[in-house]
């Protein structure tokens, strides 16, 4: 079953992510996607995630179906502009990507081509209209296409965002823009996710909880200090404390699974999309904790 | 205004290397408020060309050192000095530099300044970058807030993820620019136009370069 099918069914659908490597190398990430192949219903393929140049997501989201692994193309705003995204967009389309998310894109400055001239043409809410637009059989121009895409289109949203206001008004944005899923910044605090579920279950759209392994308490209070829309509650860190540094990781994939089992228990959202980050090898093991598997 | 900083004077020296005597003009509009181009700023730089063994044969300050008919015939009477000038050091913004080299068809004009951005004086000689100058302006439909200036991505239709606890991504030291924009709106009560107005992909054919206007179409008339 495709990944929006699954998503339509009803399904408790699971993303997870491979992250392209910086370099031709590509044994270790074919491993990790031959890991995952059967057990995820769709893997997202990160576009020079943290503005770190790597093998581009277009690349990589061909061999994942070469592996048959459905992959969800990860598309930002920053590095092309409004031509060179439809003409990725129109090429992912011939090569059998169905699904594409839409998103605006860490600065340069994040990552370790400081002096690049950043482009953001347009950004993610233009993007999705873009997306819809190709599915209709028009550029964005308006111009005629030989042939429409059909894409099944997605962006991202961060339930925990402070202030939270302008985000849901552009999460609004993304609805009409065309977003049909959405996969969401690390969630830690699920009564905290209740609550943005409750608003977000007005539109629709489905909604995957995003989950990020906490490798350790530091990790937790680095993400605390560093990271936008991240929050991990005091107890989950007091929890990893109280695990030891050789129990942490276990610890770590224990809490990722026992949130994924709450999630899908209650019914509270449509699936999770599990970040691994270089852990990639773990996700069956959250997943079977989790009851996935 | 055009902000404008000195060049690092090491760097000015290397330009300047092949020259001995020159003539210096500053600019009594921006670059004057930047401290980069008011007489003080000259007469500074003159005292640094004659420390390194050059001449300096003169100086004086432009009114508006980007006008070209104006500053051509403010210079009338520095003739002998700029005869005797074989470089011109222009201590202004780049259109400033430009006017000059317009002028002088025969002499090697050289910048003091690297030109910055079109900014707002917040207090003295503190500078904000404000305006993008794209040609088509949306102020009026982000509260009067420019997000493709203040946001370090230009986009318009909110914050990103990067937005923490109301700061950029790219430095705690910026407000990003949507929740200000958020702010303002939910002071005047416009939040519904916010959030029902996602604005298009900005139409950048406005802003090709280099742009011309003539802002005096009925002269021009006249002259047909």
């Amino acid at each position: 079953m495709s990944f929006k099918d699954a998503l339509n069914s009803g399904k408790f659908v699971v993303t997870a992510e491979v992250g392209p490597p910086k370099g031709t190398d590509i044994k270790e990430m074919i491993h990790h996607i031959e890991l995952l192949k059967g057990k995820v219903d769709a893997l997202n393929v990160t576009d020079n995630q943290s503005a770190v140049m790597r093998i581009c997501s277009m690349a990589v989201c061909k061999i994942a179906l070469e592996h048959g692994v459905e992959p969800i193309l990860q598309m930002t705003c920053r590095d092309r502009n409004r031509i060179g995204l439809q003409s990725d967009l129109l090429g992912a389309s011939i090569l059998g990507i169905k699904n594409v998310l839409c998103m605006t894109g860490d600065h340069v400055l994040a990552g370790d081509h400081k002096q690049a001239k950043p482009v953001y043409d347009v950004e993610s809410v233009q993007l999705l209209r873009i997306v819809d637009s190709l599915n209709n059989g028009k550029d964005m121009a308006g111009n005629e296409l030989k042939g429409a895409t059909d894409f099944f289109q997605g962006a991202v949203v961060t339930p925990e965002a402070n202030p939270i206001e302008p985000q849901l008004i552009k999460f609004e944005k993304k609805v009409r823009a065309g977003a049909k899923f959405f996969q969401t910044q690390a969630i830690y605090d699920i009564n905290k996710f209740k609550e943005f579920m409750s608003y977000a279950r007005k539109f629709p759209v489905k909604i995957l909880a995003g989950i990020v392994v906490l490798k350790s308490a530091g990790m937790a209070n680095f993400i605390n200090n560093n990271v936008p829309g991240i929050r991990v509650p005091q107890e989950l860190i007091d929890e990893l404390k109280a695990a030891g540094k050789e129990k942490a990781l276990d610890t770590g994939l224990n809490i990722a699974a026992r949130h994924i089992r709450q999630l899908k228990q209650e019914n509270i959202c449509d699936g999770v999309h599990i970040m691994a980050i270089g852990m990639e090898d773990k996700v069956p093991i959250i997943m079977e904790r989790a009851g996935l598997i | 205004m055009i902000i404008t900083k000195k060049k690092d004077f090491q760097e000015l020296m290397e330009n300047i290397k092949g020259y001995k005597s020159f003539f210096l003009i500053g600019c009594s509009e921006c670059a004057s408020l930047c401290g980069t181009g008011s007489q003080e700023a000259i007469d500074a730089l003159t005292e640094a060309l004659k420390a390194e063994g050059k001449e300096v044969t003169g100086g004086f300050v432009a009114k508006t050192g980007c006008q070209v008919l104006g500053t051509k015939t403010e210079l009338k009477p520095f003739k002998e000095q700029l005869d005797k000038s074989e470089c011109i050091l222009i201590m202004s913004c780049g259109a400033g530099t430009q006017a000059a080299t317009e002028i002088f068809e025969d002499k090697p004009v050289y910048p003091t300044n690297d030109s910055l951005f079109l900014g707002n004086m917040t207090r003295f000689q503190m500078f904000d970058e404000r305006c993008s100058l794209c040609g088509k302006c949306i102020l009026d439909k982000t509260g009067g807030i420019c997000p493709l200036t203040a946001c370090p991505k230009g986009i318009l239709n909110g914050p990103c993820g990067g937005c923490k606890d109301g700061k950029c991504e790219v430095s705690p030291d910026i407000k990003c620019a949507w929740v200000r924009i958020y702010e303002r709106m939910k002071r005047l009560d416009k939040l519904q136009e916010l959030c029902d107005n996602a604005l298009e992909a900005k139409d950048w054919s406005a802003s090709i370069k280099p742009r011309t206007l003539v802002a005096r179409p009925h002269k021009e008339e006249k002259k047909k």
